[in-house]
């Protein structure tokens, strides 16, 4: 188990320094007024001190280990034309906060709402009538295939009216954190319902469970230890991805509620071609993504014995 | 025979199925008696229903089937009128537990073999703590894992096919039943394996004063284990007597074209012989003896009214119009004229002439 976890802990951080090389690479190709805030009105001679002084004239291997060097002290250098001279981890700083917030909050609603839905589900296409199954599936449908730009607004529109709120977003007033919050984790509760039914269903009419029944195992303990147990293990792959990702904040649930957090800041700076800050974000979420999925492989192995071995060893 | 003690009996047990709004009548008026200690093989090709039937004794059925109607008489009760999960609990695992076909499934692969076995003794011995570990690793040994403390530990993946349907084994002998039902406990093992683990069954059997129901449609297990066989047909039983009765002096035409169909009843350098068509659809309705249409035996009247079970022995009855007093003279084909005459001369049945023979 250790050995496989090391292995891949080992292959993330090739990726990491790999990917960290060719956004790098990438980003000097960029023109290089994206480093100055009034690059018209400087002189050639003034343009070329100032690139030898942030070392852009150097050979790209030396660059690149000395930015290596920046990032193993935390440093990811400063904006130029976003907000010139500034830290970027201190811009970061200021805006992840407010979506790290929102995001785990949809996050443990989703996963609250979404996995007792899918078990209702799941449980109900034994009954006669299936009622859980058909509300929750037609609940699916809707949220699956209506463009989410769509139910946002619907949500914004009439929930704010619903519930007697602002239309937009104050970070002082919990009641308006609530809209935002739904409009996040709508698509997960249905994507973690759909998923949890679907392999519920799948894991109950296996032949274990058949023969957990034939032992006189009560209905209970074998939906909990036999098959939730075994239906959340490709479900368990996702959650860590997805607990990153809605930490990266939803570009547009923040625009509609002007939410000041991660969500625009990306699409904002290529625009003002800010070199600097678009190395920097982008790296943040391919880390996030790497890291994504090493957490969700690393969870596999906890949750299934079979994952280790299915190296070499295999099974007698 | 007769005064063996019945354990359970099933009378005129009839049970359908409702599927997208269609009904499949899966088993038609079986009466089967099972004697306390005996083993029974339930003999039949795919389809037959045998394992709806088994699986009736258990409640283990998809909510979308229902016994119509019929009995199940064991111990004092009709298990045909159960309805609800715990009326059923009381009985499953406890009086009656369950050997699976593939033990490459049928064990929860994220549980220990330990922790597997061990559900079965918490919830059938009422032992728990270092009581109910001490208690799996007794049943370990005794079905021939060796290493029990280390292997109480280990997953299913790490052991082999086997050694697997030994677990199965050990989980259902934790329930300490009465009935052992083995539906087709053999098939997704290969050879060597087979007799390891009919031999390991035969022995728990023995050991724990077990009767066992195989369901099988491999003739050379039946004729390894069972004291008793019941051949299905089409959800019905069509001919029921003690296992050389059976193989050696079968009066069902199904039973014959079943024997005949055995390699080993094969002659060199001729095809083997196959049973032309395939089984009736039971969601319709069968008219007369359903394996009429198959039979190039049939009567007329086979194909108008359905044969009672007609007495051939005590313990021998074979549902077909052949054995009516008024039936016809028919020959059985040859294989089976020659296993009536080994029969015969291994002293195995009796030679009295019959209706039909």
């Amino acid at each position: 188990m250790a050995k496989y976890m090391l292995k891949r802990i080992l292959h993330a951080a090739i990726t990491l320094c790999v990917v960290i090389c060719i956004v790098f690479a990438l980003l000097r190709q960029m023109p290089i007024e994206g480093y100055f805030n009034n690059f018209d009105k400087m002189t050639e001679a003034s343009i070329q001190v100032s690139l030898n002084k942030m070392g852009l004239n150097d050979p790209l291997p030396v660059q690149i280990l000395h930015y290596f060097g920046q990032l193993l002290k935390g440093d990811l250098g400063v904006s130029n034309r976003y907000r010139q001279g500034y830290p970027i981890v201190k811009i970061i700083a200021q805006k992840a906060p407010i979506s790290i917030k929102l995001g785990l909050i949809s996050l443990a609603v989703s996963l609250a709402v979404g996995l007792p839905l899918g078990i209702l589900m799941a449980r109900s296409t034994r009954t006669r009538w299936k009622l859980w199954d058909k509300f929750g599936t037609v609940f699916i449908v809707i949220v699956q295939a209506v463009p989410s730009a769509v139910y946002h607004l619907l949500i914004q529109l009439y929930g704010s009216e619903i519930l007697g709120v602002s239309m937009l977003f104050n970070d002082r007033n919990p009641m308006t954190w609530v809209l935002p919050v739904f409009s996040l984790s709508i698509g997960n509760i249905a994507y973690y319902a759909m998923w949890l039914r679907r392999y519920m269903v799948d894991e109950s009419n296996k032949d274990y469970i058949r023969l957990a029944r034939a032992k006189g195992v009560p209905a209970g303990k074998i939906s909990r230890s036999h098959v939730f147990r075994n239906a959340i293990v490709p479900l368990v792959q996702y959650i860590p991805q997805s607990i990153l990702f809605t930490l990266m904040g939803s570009l547009y649930v923040e625009s509609l509620y002007s939410i000041p957090g991660m969500g625009g800041l990306l699409i904002q700076v290529i625009k003002l071609q800010d070199n600097t800050m678009v190395q920097a974000l982008v790296l943040i979420y391919a880390a996030v993504s790497v890291l994504g999925l090493l957490f969700g492989d690393l969870m596999m192995a906890l949750v299934d014995p079979r994952i280790s071995f299915t190296g070499k060893e295999g099974a007698r | 025979m007769d005064q063996q003690q019945v354990l359970l009996s099933v009378q005129d047990l009839n049970f359908k199925f409702t599927l997208r709004g269609q009904v499949l009548h899966a088993l038609r008026g079986i009466s089967l008696d099972v004697y306390k200690g005996e083993s029974l093989a339930i003999v039949g090709e795919s389809g037959s229903g045998k394992s709806v039937f088994v699986k009736c004794l258990m409640g283990l059925n998809d909510a979308n089937g229902c016994v119509e109607s019929g009995k199940i008489l064991y111990d004092g009760k009709d298990l045909a009128q159960f309805k609800s999960d715990a009326e059923w609990r009381a009985l499953r695992g406890h009086r009656i537990a369950m050997v699976l076909q593939d033990p490459m499934t049928s064990l929860n692969p994220l549980k220990t073999i330990g922790w597997q076995i061990r559900e079965a003794v918490e919830l059938h011995q009422n032992l728990h703590g270092d009581a109910a570990k001490k208690a799996v690793y007794e049943i370990l040994a005794e079905v021939g894992i060796s290493d029990p403390q280390r292997r109480y530990n280990q997953y299913p993946h790490e052991f082999s096919g086997g050694m697997r349907q030994r677990v199965v084994i050990a989980i259902a002998m934790a329930c300490k039943p009465e009935i052992l039902i083995c539906d087709e406990p053999t098939t997704a093992l290969d050879v060597t394996i087979q007799a390891q683990i009919l031999g390991l069954i035969k022995e728990m059997q023995k050991k724990y004063d077990l009767t066992t129901i195989y369901i099988t449609h491999d003739l050379g297990v039946v004729a390894n284990v069972a004291d008793r066989i019941a051949v299905m047909y089409a959800g019905d039983i069509v001919e029921v007597g003690r296992c050389e009765e059976v193989f050696y002096d079968p009066r069902h035409p199904y039973t014959w074209a079943l024997l005949s169909s055995l390699p080993q009843l094969g002659v060199k350098g001729e095809p083997l012989y196959s049973i032309e068509g395939t089984p009736p659809n039971l969601f319709h309705e069968v008219r007369g003896d359903a394996f009429a249409p198959r039979n190039p035996h049939a009567l007329k009247m086979d194909f108008v009214k359905r044969p009672p079970m007609f007495t051939v022995t005590a313990t021998h009855a074979a549902r077909t119009w052949l054995l009516d007093p008024r039936a016809p003279k028919i020959d059985p084909p040859e294989h089976i004229r020659a296993l009536r005459e080994k029969g015969r001369q291994l002293g195995l049945t009796k030679g009295e002439e019959c209706a039909n023979g």
